[in-house]
């Protein structure tokens, strides 16, 4: 199993503090997303932008949201067997749980730079497969972390502070 | 939240509305509701894209542009007219006799949009290569479309191409130009657009990002096409020479305006019809176009030629102008003054502030009180958006029951099917 921290600079103390402290968001939204599901992929990351949008999150920060967001539900569609998206909404912070079943990743630091990516030529036919899918998710996010096994699950936690 | 007051060039006309919901169901930002069995108007929320008009067949939405009137207190007055404006007439008119119309409506000159089409090219090229770290660059020549991006994707406001729509492009220029060549005060020069939507009404009359308020009304092509229509014979008795571009008035039709912006090294798409620009801005959001430089957005299907305020067919324009473009010899644009003009920025607009209309609350964690609360509705709604309570979906109408403008028992499904399971105990 390898797993992979990263929080943006400045921002340690908050998030520590969430993941002490281990408040009850406000709102939750789940998603279960099917594998090589293209017709319907950017279905959970959009519904969970209009709910950030209603509650009024600064634009700068939706778009970072979207972004992860959608790479993120896009990386399930593309090189897992299906998993579920869980977005919990918080008054200050709004993280995301991704989780699948398979078939985890090997070295996530790899998966990391820029350019890499183990898609398959029909994943690549569906426009996907430019390996910057967690480079960017890793720049629009405060904390990051990431959890896998070869031949087993990934977990993604994505965690945005509004301000 | 804002209590701005907003200029639509629409009007409800509540004693001829019969409460079909036909308005309500397609307006794109959720605006209109039907309330007391008639329909209504959130003015912060309507982008003037005229669907509602074309929507409904009671004549209970009127469109609004300015009257003829409005052009005599002006000593000098020019008229600047839209590319669709040349799809509208018949094969017995030309161009040249339908451009010729205006002036006997009473205007000293008319000039076209088509006349800088070609410069706007090479303007957008530019700003395009300046703004490498911006993609894509959004299309601001459709008002509607514009005032879409501040209400619902207002994180998209930067991608907006900064510089005028070419309408208002060429007032700056014409209003320059006028003022130094017939020695006139900028007061005495009236500057009328003629228009094919109630959105570019809107945009005369409240101007989004002008530095300078340029200019002095919009007249509805519809009403010129009925003037000209009207005294045909002594227009085309007229042989005052006009001059035509007829290879600029491709900016009508969608598909056109991309393909001519596209000089091989950068990479382009249009889009047309309001939901499918809804469609393609969430795509933006989420960075999966960023391959692209320039997206050209119209709100109306197949470009301004599908403007409410035209008389055509769009379809039936399209292939005239196809036809005027095809037989048309290429005819230059080229004036010093109006590159002048250009490169101290007179064409720039002041970058745009977000509309924003979907926070359900100025503060976040009543917003989020509130959506708990809307959530909770929602479980007890059947699903259908079947319009009947009169909002445009059963979440629209959760929003209301929370914000206190509608009731649960409005939702009339809800009510039948309680009925029927009490009666079913
Ligand atoms: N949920 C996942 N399950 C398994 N492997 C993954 C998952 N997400 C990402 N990867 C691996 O990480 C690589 C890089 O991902 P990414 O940066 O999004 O690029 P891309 O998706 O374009 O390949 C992928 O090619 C894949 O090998
Ligand atoms: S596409 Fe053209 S006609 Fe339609 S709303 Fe926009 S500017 Fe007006
Ligand atoms: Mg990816």
């Amino acid at each position: 199993m390898s797993r992979y921290w990263y929080t943006r600079e400045g921002m340690e103390n908050r998030a520590n503090r969430f993941r002490q402290t281990k408040p009850q968001p406000v709102i939750t939204m789940d998603y279960s997303i099917g594998q090589h599901d293209f017709v319907n992929a950017g279905k959970a990351s959009g519904d969970i932008k209009l709910a950030l949008k209603k509650i009024g999150v600064d634009s700068a920060v939706l778009r970072r949201v979207a972004i992860a967001c959608y790479e993120a539900e896009i990386n399930v569609t593309a090189h897992a067997e299906g998993g579920l998206i869980h977005a919990n909404i918080f008054p200050d912070l709004i993280q995301i749980i991704v989780t699948d079943t398979g078939p985890g990743i090997d070295d996530i630091e790899q998966c990391m730079v820029p350019g890499y990516s183990t898609a398959t030529d029909y994943v690549r036919e569906m426009g996907f497969g430019a390996g910057l899918g967690l480079p960017n998710i890793k720049k629009n996010t405060d904390a990051l972390f990431i959890e896998s096994t070869k031949g087993g699950h990934t977990v993604l936690e994505i965690i945005i502070f509004y301000e | 939240m804002s209590k701005k007051t907003y200029f639509h060039a629409i009007k409800l006309i509540p004693e001829k509305c019969t409460g079909c919901t036909k308005c309500v169901r397609v307006c794109p930002t959720e605006a209109l509701r039907l309330r007391n069995k008639v329909v209504e108007l959130d003015a912060s929320r309507c982008i003037d894209c005229g669907k509602c008009v074309a929507a409904c067949s009671f004549g209970a939405i009127e469109t609004y542009a300015d009257d003829l009137q409005v052009i005599g207190k002006f000593a000098y007055k020019l008229a600047i007219i839209s590319t669709s404006f040349a799809g509208q007439f018949g094969d017995g008119i030309s161009y040249e006799t339908a451009k010729r119309g205006l002036l006997h409506m009473g205007f000293d000159a008319v000039a076209s949009e088509a006349m800088v089409t070609e410069m706007m090219g090479l303007m957008i090229r530019e700003y395009v290569s300046n703004h490498p770290h911006i993609k894509p660059i959004l299309s601001s020549n459709c008002p509607s479309i514009v005032r879409l991006i501040q209400v619902r994707f207002p994180s998209l406001l930067p991608n907006l191409l900064h510089i005028e729509a070419p309408m208002s492009v060429l007032a700056t220029y014409f209003r320059n130009k006028i003022c130094s060549e017939q020695k006139l005060d900028s007061s005495e020069v009236g500057i009328f657009l003629i228009v094919p939507c109630v959105s570019q009404v809107t945009a005369v009359h409240q101007p989004e990002g002008t530095y300078v308020h340029l200019e002095d009304g919009a007249i509805s092509i519809g009403d010129v096409y009925q003037y000209v229509m009207a005294n045909i014979k002594e227009i085309q008795a007229d042989t005052t020479p006009m001059e035509v571009y007829p290879k600029g008035l491709s900016w009508a039709i969608s598909g056109v305006e991309a393909e001519e912006v596209n000089d091989g090294s950068i990479r382009t798409m249009d889009v047309s019809g309001v939901h499918n620009v809804i469609d393609i801005l969430h795509n933006i959001e989420n960075n999966q176009l960023g391959v692209y430089d320039y997206i050209v957005l119209n709100s109306c299907a197949n470009g301004c030629v599908g403007g409410v305020l035209n008389v055509e067919n769009p379809f039936v324009a399209i292939s005239r102008i196809r036809h005027l473009m095809r037989n048309a010899t290429h005819k230059d644009f080229h004036d010093q003054l109006f590159i002048d003009l250009y490169r101290q920025d007179r064409f720039n607009v002041i970058p745009l502030e977000p509309r924003p209309i979907m926070a359900l609350d100025d503060n976040i964690k009543n917003a989020l009180t509130k959506m708990k609360q809307i959530n909770e509705i929602l479980e007890k709604l059947p699903g259908l958006d079947c319009c009947a309570c009169g909002c445009p979906s059963c979440s629209a109408l959760a929003e209301d029951i929370v914000a206190g403008k509608a009731e649960l028992d409005d939702c009339i499904v809800r009510m039948r099917r309680l009925k029927e399971t009490n009666r079913g105990e």
